[in-house]
């Protein structure tokens, strides 16, 4: 009795599972019969010949060698035949002197990396990866436009940096202070330039370019892409190249405007910075900037935060990730953001060596202020300041301040320059902030 | 126009440098202030330090002892 039942809830099973087989089996095929009619609409059957020929056009070798005429560039605008074609070749290669530059030189590579291989994705002809949809684009849309990543590694700087030596010493604040001429006198440069004819410089675009001289990267990228967006690529390499070069350039600019005898002074040693102090100076500093020059805010701000939650030590954790984590995954971000604007319609134009001559300038006149100043401080009754430190206010951090102490170790041996040159390099931190600051506040209205 | 770019570059010189100087300075004046307020109404409690440098001192000096008298030891031997 009992398997007499069996097989016939087996048999039921079975009819079962076969009707409805059947009928998933039947909707397929009226599917697949939807489908192909649909299909037929769109696709047409071509002969084999044409489907080739059709595809060769569609490879890279024939997008460089003839551009297609409706090929628009990042921003939506006609492009020439050159910047299609051959200018992509040479921007492909200038990418690759940057590999080079970056692997086999050492030139910061952790940014210029990832900003060269952004500019070799951007040159691609037809994938559009820096345009509107591609994603170099959006990556550049999502952080770069509205200028989030450079706040965000100004935060993880804030957590890197140790204001103990400026507390200690803070008359060498000013020297981070006239480095900053560095900024300016290429301003002025770039106004020169343009009032003989040479470029069309706009005030702003000068500005923008100017920044460079402050040589903080992060500083450079906001003050571009608020100023000049158009320049920002070649204002981004421009900075964090000649920032990889302070060790070449510097060090001949710091001989020349020095005697032996001033390269020798030893400072007195620094004083003991209590934690309180190095816990109320980033709360000093921003109410100084909130009352003085509120443009500044948002880069001091951010700085400021990172540092705060520092020297706060009871948040190690957040402290932690604004310094590796946080700062690791945004220059990645910014690095292709700014490559993005390696195209080459966009950089391979005049302006671009216009930018790279005043950037160096700027690096130049910036050095130079920063040591004199050190001579002229000693004019005035005092502990004496090796004025070879004052080459580290241009911020550069810590490049500019190893700089300092390695040409004075030439000199003496036992002459310890890098704890002292480390105030004037972290105040010029704070300068070139104020000075990006005013420059957007002058274009407020 | 023309003629007011180089003469503009300058005013943004003057300006630009003047509030970087302006607010250094400032800034230079209230670190010394905060400096001197908080070393002489909140010093900080200087015992702990002192006793781990005075330890390390006697560290040094144990130190010391066992490599001189390694030195002799082998200049003997």
């Amino acid at each position: 009795m009992k398997s007499i039942l069996i097989k016939f809830f087996a048999a039921m099973m079975l009819f079962a599972f076969a009707f409805s087989a059947s009928a998933v089996a039947s909707e397929h095929a009226t599917e697949s019969i939807k489908a192909s009619t649909h299909q037929e609409e769109t696709y047409k059957s071509q002969p084999m010949g044409d489907m080739v020929i059709s595809f060769l056009k569609s490879t890279g070798i024939v997008a460089l060698v003839h551009p297609r005429a409706d090929e628009m560039s990042a921003t939506g605008k006609p492009m020439s035949d050159f910047s299609k074609g051959l200018g992509r070749i040479i921007m492909i290669l200038v990418t690759f002197l940057l590999f080079w530059l970056a692997i086999a030189k050492g030139f910061e590579p952790l940014l210029l990396l990832p900003i060269a291989f952004g500019g070799l994705l951007a040159n691609i002809p037809i994938a559009g990866i820096g345009g509107p949809h591609g994603f170099l684009g959006v990556i550049y849309q999502a952080g770069l436009s509205n200028e989030l990543f450079p706040i965000i590694i100004f935060m993880g700087v804030g957590a890197m940096t140790d204001f103990g030596p400026l507390l200690s010493n803070p008359k060498t604040a000013l020297l981070g202070g006239a480095a900053q001429f560095g900024i300016f006198g290429t301003l002025v440069g770039a106004m020169v330039l343009a009032q003989m004819g040479l470029v069309d410089f706009t005030l702003k675009q000068a500005s923008a370019i100017s920044i460079i001289g402050g040589a903080d990267g992060p500083t450079s990228i906001f003050i571009a892409t608020k100023l000049a967006p158009e320049l920002l690529g070649a204002i981004a390499v421009a900075s964090y190249s000649y920032m990889a070069m302070v060790p070449i350039i510097q060090p001949p600019i710091m001989r020349a405007l020095t005697t032996d005898a001033e390269r020798r002074i030893k400072m007195t040693t620094l004083r003991h910075v209590s934690r309180l102090e190095k816990l109320i100076f980033p709360l000093l500093v921003l109410g100084l900037a909130i009352l003085v020059l509120p443009e500044s805010t948002p880069l001091i701000g951010a700085f400021m935060f990172g540092n705060f939650l520092k020297e706060s030590g009871v948040v190690e954790r957040l402290n932690d990730t604004l310094q590796n984590s946080l700062i690791n995954i945004t220059t990645i971000f910014l690095g292709l953001g700014v490559g993005s604007k390696l195209a080459a319609d966009q950089f391979l134009v005049p302006e671009t060596m216009f930018i790279m001559v005043l950037g160096i300038i700027a690096f130049g006149v910036g050095t130079a202020a920063g040591v004199l100043m050190a001579k002229i401080m000693n004019l005035f009754p005092g502990h004496k300041i090796n004025p070879l430190i004052g080459s580290a206010g241009v911020s550069a951090v810590p490049m500019a301040a190893r700089v300092s102490n390695k040409v004075g170790m030439e000199y003496d041996r036992t002459n310890m320059l890098l704890m002292h040159a480390m105030g004037p390099n972290v105040a010029g931190v704070i300068g070139s902030a104020v000075a990006a600051g005013v420059l957007i506040s002058m274009f407020q209205h | 126009m023309e003629t007011n770019l180089i003469i503009e570059g300058v005013k943004f010189m003057f300006l630009g440098m003047g509030t970087v100087f302006v607010f250094l300075v400032v800034m230079i004046a209230c670190m010394n202030i905060m400096s001197s307020i908080i070393n002489r109404y909140f010093p900080e409690p200087q015992s702990s330090a002192d006793a781990t440098t005075a330890s390390a001192q006697v560290n040094n000096k144990k130190i010391v002892a066992a490599i001189t008298a390694a030195i002799t030891h082998h200049r003997e031997g």
